[in-house]
């Protein structure tokens, strides 16, 4: 027996989640987005650039495992505070924030990597992907975007340098 | 007691207009720079950033419109407060993970995301909820179903 019949609520009680005018606002919000995006000059893809035109290749974790012990370059796209908690042991941090800073300090060591392993979190692939278009377009050859992230090459027992912090027991 | 409900859910419904409105604006204006503080998150796969970057902007803004013009308010409390609690949500999620960067919530930046920003989002969750169940009709175009009160709806 439902609640109405139960007499528990009776008609008047009941809410009115107004769910036509809830779908309205969606829609029309999906198509104002798509006419401004699509006519304004400032307006962008359906899909970024570096997803819809990759320069870089996909890399599985096994097989940027095998590159990581023949001397390939890891760069990490994430967030330095991201960076600061863990990474993969000889990783350098170069994420789209602060790109323009790093990039020119990190240039000799990315002109001395023969292979570039980019890797994020793995769940999007942003920054990776992003980082890797960037040092694709910058003329390196070998740029690599790893398909798995952090976690899973943890999980996996990989190298890592996780500094311990105040209150970590372990 | 009327009186004083119905000013509250004014105040509440321009505060929170007020918000998404601010908040708005730039990411409209700006798509590219919007995606990419979406895209920090890692939610959502790449080829999905750009899609929903502008729907949520302009969400925001068409919510900061109807809630300054009180047309469909019930609805857009709803969406502001079901996108406030996605926001606390995600705030907590940056927290835990570490997270660095500016949250894109507002113009200019300077924002974090993590503990602090959640707790923001909290102190805008009240009057948008309090907008779900008293939407109000004072100063409003066209409140919607829901907005009359309850003793008005029964006698009609």
């Amino acid at each position: 027996m439902t609640l109405l019949a139960k007499g528990v609520i009776t008609p008047q009680r009941r809410s009115h989640i107004p769910w036509a005018a809830c779908l309205i606002i969606l829609l029309a919000s999906a198509a104002c987005a798509w006419l401004f995006n699509a006519f304004m000059p400032q307006g962008i893809g359906l899909t970024p650039a570096h997803v819809s035109h990759p320069l870089w290749q996909g890399v599985s974790l096994e097989r940027a495992a095998r590159m990581y012990g023949q001397g390939a370059l890891f760069v990490d796209a994430r967030d330095p505070g991201q960076y600061k908690r863990s990474h993969i042991r000889g990783a350098v941090n170069l994420s789209p924030v602060e790109r323009e800073y790093l990039y020119p300090l990190l240039k000799p060591s990315l002109e001395a990597a023969k292979r570039i392993v980019v890797y994020g979190k793995g769940v999007s692939r942003f920054p990776a992907a992003e980082i890797g278009q960037f040092l694709r377009q910058q003329g390196f050859g070998e740029v690599w975007v790893m398909e798995a992230g952090l976690d899973e090459w943890r999980a996996a027992g990989h190298p890592l340098r996780e500094p311990k912090r105040p209150g970590n027991s372990s | 007691m009327k009186a004083l409900r119905e000013l509250i859910s004014l105040a509440s419904r321009l505060f929170v207009a007020g918000v998404f409105l601010y908040a708005a604006y730039d990411k409209v204006w700006q798509p590219a720079a919007f995606a990419q503080a979406v895209a920090e998150y890692e939610l959502v796969p790449l080829w999905l950033v750009n899609s929903s970057s502008a729907v949520m902007a302009w969400l925001e803004l068409l919510l900061g419109a109807l809630l300054v013009f009180g047309v469909a308010v019930r609805a857009a409390a709803l969406w502001s407060s079901g996108l406030l609690v996605f926001f606390i949500a995600l705030m907590i999620y940056a927290g835990l993970t570490g997270a660095g960067y500016d949250c894109g919530c507002f113009p200019g930046g300077g924002h974090a995301a993590g503990y602090e920003t959640a707790l923001r989002d909290l102190v805008f969750l009240v009057p948008s909820l309090w907008l779900v169940f008293f939407p109000g009709r004072w100063l409003a175009l066209a409140p919607g179903r829901g907005s009359r009160p309850r003793e008005e709806r029964f006698l009609s």
